[in-house]
């Protein structure tokens, strides 16, 4: 009855794209998410409540909602997917690109939780006692906040990676099925699941992510072990 | 020379103040939560005055009507805070360097040599911050900020989270910064007794302002310090001589205007000077030397003034300076005291608290 752990190049295709999707998904929203984390956490500012708002209602949408605005906005037809098309022949909805902007859309409030959580725990006195040594404001974000954030930080990047293994409702809505170019883990799933005999690969396929989502844990363990060794708590 | 005059509100709690430090090193006192802190976080740049100016060396760090306010990291001011506050993330070498790399060779005052070898901080180098004692902790965060090259050395209640025993090791270190490295420094406190090690110049300060400055005994003498000084148990200071000690009987005896007082045993070397604080309510007086009494000292002096207070009187005696005793209304009727009086006033031995050297 247990089928072959052997995986089918098409099974193979699926979770190689998974993992391509997001790393870009992870790389593209490091930045940003940082740099927003960090905003929330220590600055006031006018507008921050709408923006905080902003920021963190994909968590609490339906997967559906940001997808379809995505292919409203990006898409072809859409005013900004026109224009990256007719200026620099960029197509986003139904490619592998546009599955990391929907992934990225969906794990970027997850990256700047995390980071705003870490940063609002640096001690703020650490901070001044750097101000008092000499140093700016930069190199003190540089050499003492976001030194100080890195366990938060790398959980925001990890949960960001597993929610990017994981997006399915944004990225069907945006980018569709296709295979080989937006079919991910979980999208193979379903698509297998829903044809017969296709019993075999989706159990495959369950296997995989489970154990993808495993190391991803057992990465972010790490890191922040050792972060805290560094840091000394 | 450090110089302001400034205006600065948090919330309901508005800090005024006009202080003007022209010694090597001064203190400022106060109890808990009458703006000390505010007040140094204000000349390094860390809090925001609404009102008026400071001045450093005739250099403005602040000045509300110029419009300037210099960034901390622009102040030159270091700032030792009550909690280290060393960077977890770095070793105590990587903490002594943080501010002395982003000086010029020019701008630099100290050697990193010097001060380890001033502070002992040599075998402490490669540890992280965890690993330190709360002492060392104090010694390196000394130590970073000096290599910082600090114009103005501020330093916020540096001893007020290590126990009596650390905090004797440590104020040695602080006197070999005082002594050695000829830095201004404004060392910030609610104990008297850390600020007299270190200095005799102190402001005194409560409730967001600044009552007087000035030397020690003058500035506690002053009328409007009196409250401030009678809740602190300072009404009475008088400025000893140790002569000897006596431990089989638990006892120093020290010189004071001819007179010998007898006080609890203290470490203190014979020949050196030390100041001595008592509460006025320590103090009982009569007409005539009692004998077959505990009470160790019976000093006679005349009696200059006597105030009432509420349901209390307060006398002042000359016995060579004033010392101060509160007695009750009844008392000073049943002795029918009156100013011109010649009275003894007698003082436990036990009641008696050193507040450290001059």
């Amino acid at each position: 009855m247990w089928p072959s752990l052997q995986l089918t190049p098409e099974e193979l295709t699926a979770l190689w794209l998974s993992l391509k999707i997001g790393l870009w998904c992870t790389a593209l929203i490091a930045a940003p998410g940082i740099a927003t984390g960090w905003l929330l956490a220590r600055v006031r500012f006018p507008g921050k409540a709408i923006v905080d708002g902003l920021v963190h209602l994909p968590l609490v949408l339906p997967p559906v909602v940001p997808g379809y605005l995505l292919l409203l906005l990006l898409g072809r037809q859409g005013p900004v997917g026109r224009w990256l098309y007719e200026m620099w022949g960029i197509t986003l909805a139904f490619t592998w690109q546009g599955a990391v902007i929907a992934s990225a859309l969906m794990a970027f409030p997850l990256m700047v939780r995390a980071v705003r959580l870490a940063v609002t725990l640096v001690e703020p006195r650490l901070e001044e006692a750097a101000r008092t040594l000499g140093a700016g404001p930069l190199r003190v974000w540089l050499t003492v906040t976001i030194p100080l954030s890195l366990p938060g930080i790398l959980t925001g990047l990890v949960l960001a990676f597993a929610r990017s293994l994981g997006e399915f409702g944004a990225t069907v809505t945006f980018v569709g099925n296709v295979a080989g170019e937006t079919r991910t883990l979980p999208l193979a799933i379903y698509t297998y699941t829903q044809i017969p005999g296709g019993d075999g690969s989706a159990l495959r396929l369950v296997i995989i992510s489970i154990l993808l989502a495993l190391a991803a844990l057992w990465v972010s363990e790490l890191g922040a072990r050792r972060a805290e060794r560094v840091l000394g708590k | 020379m450090l110089d302001l005059d400034l205006e600065l509100q948090q919330g309901s709690f508005i800090l005024r103040g006009r202080l003007t430090l022209d010694q090597p090193v001064s203190g400022l006192f106060g109890p808990s939560g009458c703006g000390k802190s505010t007040l140094l976080r204000a000349i390094a740049g860390l809090a925001h005055p609404q009102a008026g100016h400071i001045h450093l060396d005739g250099v403005p760090l602040f000045d509300a009507q110029k419009r300037i306010d210099l960034p901390p990291h622009r102040r030159r001011v270091g700032l030792v805070f009550q909690d280290s506050q060393l960077f977890p993330h770095l070793s105590v070498e990587h903490n002594l360097h943080y501010g002395f790399k982003l000086l010029t060779p020019a701008q630099r005052q100290f050697t990193l040599a010097r001060i380890i070898d001033l502070l002992d901080i040599g075998h402490l180098l490669r540890r992280r911050p965890r690993h330190l004692s709360g002492g060392e902790r104090q010694r390196v965060a000394l130590g970073r900020t000096l290599l910082a090259s600090p114009r103005l050395l501020l330093l916020d209640e540096p001893l007020a989270s290590l126990d009596e025993g650390l905090k004797q090791q440590i104020l040695p270190f602080l006197r070999r910064v005082r002594d050695e490295l000829h830095l201004p420094m404004l060392y910030i406190s609610h104990a008297i007794n850390e600020i007299l090690y270190l200095t005799p110049h102190l402001a005194v300060m409560e409730g967001g302002r600044i009552l007087g400055q000035g030397p020690f005994l003058e500035v506690i003498r002053q009328d409007h310090i009196l409250g401030l000084a009678r809740s602190l148990g300072l009404e009475n200071v008088l400025q000893v001589t140790v002569d000897r000690h006596d431990p089989g009987i638990g006892c120093t005896t020290v010189q004071y205007n001819h007179h010998e007082l007898h006080l609890p045993l203290s470490s203190l070397p014979p020949g050196s000077v030390t100041w001595i604080a008592l509460r006025a309510t320590d103090v009982a007086l009569a007409r005539h030397p009692i004998a077959d009494i505990t009470i160790q000292n019976q000093v006679p002096g005349r009696l200059l003034d006597l105030r009432r207070i509420a349901d209390r009187v307060l006398a002042e005696v000359d016995v060579g300076a004033p010392i101060l005793a509160e007695i009750t209304v009844k008392a000073a009727n049943d002795l029918c005291l009156a100013e011109g009086d010649t009275v003894y006033c007698l003082f436990k031995a036990r009641a008696w608290q050193y507040l450290g050297a001059p």
